[in-house]
């Protein structure tokens, strides 16, 4: 019998500013499965996560978590899911009228209501710790450095343990110190069984911590699969990936890292090509198949 | 251009029944908060201190010019047509159920209505909002409701304090220019002013801090992406407030005097 995945999205479509920012996107995150965005800036990664999260409406489609939908969860069940995942944004979005330690205390106590104000400092202390940060706690968001502030946002995610987390870029504006550290909480995160959600355009990151990845190009669902069957793709598998790519268009840096001959193909080919496993077409007909 | 005509008219509708929507939600948070103050009784807290406590200096010498220049004006202008009681009627009609209320109003919105709007557009293009939402606060309970008491509240108290400044403390002030005898302005003044005449006052500050706070709320959630939204939404935050209270004020006070 096929277990319940930890994450189902269900034909998302998303509406933003006017634009379609997703069309038709389904997919799955089975439990302790650590699933890669990618796509170039504006395909619909940081859509799909605050989707997939519960923090932005789709215009259609579903998001189960665990076999229930988002949409139909009642107040208890929305509780126990927020408590159960976290979200590291690719800005940080921290609170910039509270502190540093206000800002890791507000999930701790909606969610730990029964818990001393010691019991919240110590997991703030320990949340803080987990992704290095030993700076002053009283500080507010706007005095520390961008790379600083993503720390925080990672550790707040993580206050409570989650089990489910969704980070948006978590590497996008560090130094290389930076994000090594970041792929190391990562690889640590994975190793402790913990389902993950990650969108990036980082490909290091992707080949060092990434199960599954999935390839989004115009808010289409590309292709979707194992990192390892990924980076193993042939021409035609790597052409239905980048079918909406122009011909002749810069391979972008992120696809490089899936497979070696992916720019050769791309820069040779003068077609683009329409219907092959994978793309758009072969989804559509995958779904006509089920 | 009729299929244009009629878009807008539909988006029109459909952008006030989501405020009416939005209207509803924040009413029914606000009568939950005090039974689930633990995250959001900071907010509210700062709001008053904001919203009523700082604007205490500019609405006393609003309240303090007003009743000392109808003191001064009535007291030799009314006087010599032999209408010098008239000048009472006129400082409780002006003072505490017309131009006091409507002026605290003003100050609000110029004071919170700007800073609520661009506050909450700042935390929404920060993605602040969606932080919230991300670990499990209701924004509109958190964020909306303890604003909206908040102000509701701090613009009752501002049309008492109106109250009392306007006519007492202005008393005071007119004693320097033209001295009137104590017993006679009080005795006077307290044989007019009725109760009703305090609660319509405070009344009209419940429905003036309802609508800033609500229209407030609304346009500083309304903005999406860009910063550049954040002045856009505090500029229509007070135009829309200041049209919203003036009708609703005449509304009331046809009601009143129509009856």
């Amino acid at each position: 019998m096929k277990s319940i995945p930890e994450l189902e999205i269900r034909g998302l479509r998303s509406v933003r500013g006017g634009y379609e920012a997703l069309r038709d996107v389904s997919l799955e995150l089975a439990r302790g499965e650590t699933l890669f965005c990618m796509g170039n800036a504006g395909s619909g990664k940081s859509t799909l996560l605050k989707t997939a999260a519960g923090i932005c409406l789709p215009a259609a489609g579903e998001v189960l978590f665990r076999g229930t939908p988002l949409s139909h969860m009642n107040k208890r069940e929305e509780e126990m899911f927020r408590k159960a995942s976290g979200f590291a944004f690719q800005d940080a979005a921290l609170w910039a009228n509270q502190s540093i330690y206000e800002n890791l205390a507000l999930p701790i106590r909606l969610h730990e209501s029964g818990w001393s104000e010691a019991e919240v400092e110590r997991a703030g202390r320990k949340a803080a710790e987990l992704v290095g940060w030993e700076g002053n706690m009283r500080e507010r968001p706007a005095e520390l450095s961008l790379g600083e502030r993503k720390l925080i946002s990672i550790a707040r995610a993580l206050v409570l343990d989650p089990e489910l987390l969704f980070m948006d870029d978590p590497t996008w504006g560090l130094d290389e110190a930076l994000a090594a550290h970041v792929s190391g909480i990562l690889l640590d995160l994975k190793a402790r069984g913990r389902s993950i959600i990650v969108s990036s355009a980082a490909s290091d990151l992707v080949s060092s911590c990434a199960d599954t990845v999935a390839v989004l190009i115009d808010g289409f669902l590309a292709a979707h699969g194992a990192y390892s069957a990924a980076v193993a793709w042939d021409e035609g598998r790597l052409r239905a990936v980048t079918g909406r790519l122009k011909p002749r268009e810069t391979v972008p840096e992120w696809a490089t890292g899936l497979a070696g001959e992916w720019a050769a193909a791309i820069a040779s080919d003068t077609t683009a090509p329409k219907d092959l496993e994978g793309g758009e077409e072969g989804q559509r007909k995958k779904r006509g198949k089920e | 251009m009729l299929s244009n005509l009629g878009r807008t008219a539909l988006g029109k509708i459909d952008e006030f029944l989501y405020g009416m929507g939005f209207f509803a939600r924040v009413l029914k948070e606000s009568a939950l908060f005090f039974r689930r103050r633990k995250v959001g009784f900071k907010v509210l807290v700062m709001q008053i201190l904001f919203t009523g406590i700082d604007a205490l200096g500019i609405t006393a010498i609003m309240a303090l010019s007003i009743g000392a220049a109808i003191i001064i004006i009535g007291s030799s202008l009314l006087t010599e047509f032999g209408q010098g009681k008239l000048m009472y009627s006129i400082l409780i009609i002006v003072i505490t159920k017309e131009l006091g209320p409507l002026l605290t109003a003003f100050v609000i919105i110029a004071r919170s209505g700007t800073a609520i709007a661009t506050e909450l557009g700042g935390m929404a293009v920060g993605h602040e909002i969606e932080a919230y939402v991300a670990v499990g606060v209701d924004p509109v309970a958190y964020i909306a409701a303890p604003r909206f008491l908040g102000v509701v509240i701090s613009n009752m108290a501002l049309d008492l304090y109106f109250n009392i400044f306007g006519l007492l403390g202005s008393f005071v002030v007119v004693q320097l220019v033209r001295p009137i005898a104590f017993n006679e302005y009080f005795r006077n003044l307290f044989t007019i002013l009725q109760p009703w005449d305090i609660l319509s006052g405070v009344g009209k500050g419940f429905v003036f801090g309802t609508i800033i706070s609500v229209v407030s709320l609304y346009r500083g959630f309304a903005v999406e992406r860009s910063v550049t939204e954040v002045p856009v939404a505090g500029i229509k935050a007070v135009g829309s407030s200041f049209i919203f209270c003036i009708l609703a004020d005449i509304a009331m006070t046809a009601a009143q005097y129509l009856r």
